[in-house]
């Protein structure tokens, strides 16, 4: 093998049914493995407790994004029409809430929604062009038939063999060491 | 999916139960209280029964709304929760019988049905062809006739497929619904517009029959998480209706807070924005004195503050939580009605009288009495529909 320095990334192992995936999850939380993640064609129910996931950020992020985009709008309506530029308009005062509730409502809704796919993106560390993953030729099966699940090598507790052999003794119908 | 869905609980509501009398007993005496006020009173009277008449039908109303949105949809979220919204409308005929008293105090409650006045006003001689006396009283019945029947013909179809069986009855139902939605949507406008916004004939609003339809909505809601939190206090369905289904109440109550505050403030915003005299009068009234004290109340306690609490997924599930919230919105919309109808009454102020009190209790009293009286004898759910099992299968995700 004529290569360069590879970094091992993890370790896959593919299995063949949904619930041998929440299996060997349940297993790999309870060994303290807390760097993994499992990929299949479909959304599993009850994966996520399996897996021990916690509940997403996003929650919070769209929160402060409609927080800013609230204030933001009342913040530049005031400047606009109390400071920088008031217009009389037909009598009512310059500093006159109700009309300004649609479009701070609207910057409320534009914020949120950005807050929501971006903050998506980042939480999913997105965007990126290549994943380590990719380099296994079979992981294309997991958007057919094939369920996998990989234990990274930065997790604390990682060691090649240990991990090797938890997939082994589990079933897994294929393992691979994934290099990045 | 299971055809027998396994139930442990039971579902017959106690037969013994004396809670319909003991409702009906405040109900009647709440009534005979407020028929002593009727004659120390009579306007005060009159606008204190609508008030708490519109405030029942309108929860009636929104429940008949609610199953036929869940027939209509073939919804399976909700199905063991239906009965409860079902026997509201199928108590809406008897209900008819207290709608009476407001057309005897037509005189008392609405200008317009005074000839002489009438003639010298060309607003309201311009309006006659609607707001006259005798098509008041013809539209009332067809009001009734209508949510009557509807209500008692959805009710009948469930019971009659708890005691048949028969799936076929689904199919039925949801072509009672499909005509109905439409009938009910234009009744219902046609009754907000009657009951509430000829109070003040000169004024008017095109939304106002969505502005009625959304507050009756959030406040069912808030009912009806009380009354499923009633219930199970009671030891009934504790084991049927589960977390998934309070969780979706509770999307439902937050869904229509939401609505009710678009609509109120929409209607609110373009009648200030045009600022024409004829439309800013009704608001000018009710957010000057101490109305305005009702007026920013509902802003805060109808809107931002059920709000924010049941904005975050959590605060949905916990019982105590929804139960606070639902109570502060049951009574808001108690006072959002009382806020339009009264300035009418007295335009300088808030001025609450005994008889709001006892006529709330009266038709509360006769509302909720005709509800588990017929609650009582049938089954708590609908407990052969054929999507019963779905729903109970209804898992929970935290």
């Amino acid at each position: 093998m004529s290569i360069k320095q590879k970094n091992l990334y993890g370790i896959l192992a593919e299995f063949n049914n949904p619930k041998e995936l929440i299996n060997i999850s349940k297993e790999v939380v309870k060994l303290g493995y807390d760097k993994f993640d499992t990929y299949s064609p479909f959304p599993i129910h009850g994966i996520d407790k399996a897996m021990k996931l916690k509940k997403s950020k996003l929650g919070w992020i769209v929160f402060g994004h409609g927080i800013l985009g609230f204030s933001g709008a009342l913040a530049m309506m005031y400047f606009m029409s109390v400071i920088d530029y008031p217009l009389n308009i037909g009598g009512k005062p310059f500093f006159n809430v109700p009309a300004w509730v649609p479009v701070t409502f609207e910057l409320t809704i534009l914020l949120s929604a950005f807050g929501a796919v971006f903050g998506m993106f980042f939480l999913n560390g997105l965007p990126r062009f290549n994943h380590p993953l990719f380099n296994i030729e079979r992981f294309k099966n997991s958007t057919d038939d094939k369920f996998f699940i990989c234990i990274e090598a930065s997790d604390s507790k990682f060691h090649t063999d240990i991990v090797t052999d938890l997939f082994k003794n589990a079933g897994a119908s294929y393992i691979e060491e994934v290099y990045e | 999916m299971s055809h027998q869905p396994t139930i442990t609980d039971n579902l017959q509501f106690s037969a013994d139960s004396k809670l319909p009398q003991i409702l009906f007993g405040v109900g009647g005496a709440g009534l005979l209280v407020s028929a002593y006020g009727y004659f120390t009173n009579a306007d005060q009277f009159f606008f204190s029964y609508l008030v708490s008449f519109t405030f029942f039908t309108g929860i009636a109303l929104a429940s008949v709304f609610m199953v036929m949105f869940h027939h209509i949809t073939k919804s399976k979220w909700g199905v063991v929760i239906r009965r409860i919204p079902e026997t509201f409308g199928a108590t809406l005929w008897i209900w008819a019988l207290f709608a009476i008293p407001v057309l005897l105090g037509i005189h008392n409650l609405y200008h317009w049905s005074h000839e002489d006045a009438v003639a010298a006003d060309k607003i309201l001689k311009g309006k006659s062809a609607y707001l006259n006396t005798p098509f008041f009283i013809i539209r009332q019945i067809i009001y009734f006739v209508i949510w009557g029947y509807v209500g008692h013909k959805l009710y009948k179809a469930s019971i009659d497929m708890d005691k048949t069986g028969d799936w076929g009855i689904t199919s039925f139902m949801r072509k009672v619904s499909a005509p109905a939605i439409p009938l009910f949507g234009l009744s219902v406008a046609f009754a907000s517009f009657d009951w509430l916004m000829s109070l003040d004939p000169h004024w008017f609003s095109t939304m106002f029959g969505v502005y009625f339809f959304a507050i009756s909505f959030q406040s069912f809601w808030a009912v009806m998480i009380l009354m499923v939190f009633f219930l199970q206090r009671n030891g009934y369905l504790n084991n049927t209706i589960g977390q998934a289904h309070i969780y979706d109440m509770g999307a439902w109550l937050f869904a229509f807070t939401v609505f009710y505050a678009y609509i109120a403030f929409a209607q609110f915003l373009l009648i200030y924005y045009a600022n024409l005299p004829e439309e800013t009068l009704w608001f000018y009234h009710r957010l000057e004195g101490s109305w305005k004290f009702i007026a920013y109340g509902l802003l805060l306690l109808r809107f931002a503050l059920p709000f924010l609490v049941l904005l975050n997924r959590e605060q949905k599930h916990r019982r105590n939580i929804l139960a606070y919230v639902s109570v502060l919105v049951v009574i808001m919309h108690f006072l959002e009605i009382y806020w339009i109808a009264m300035p009418t009454l007295s335009a300088h102020g808030i001025h609450f009288s005994w008889i709001d009190l006892s006529t709330f209790l009266g038709l509360g009293g006769i509302f909720f009495g005709l509800f588990f009286r017929q609650f009582k004898q049938n089954s708590m759910i609908p407990e052969k529909d054929p999507k019963l099992g779905a729903c109970l299968e209804k898992s929970y995700h935290q």
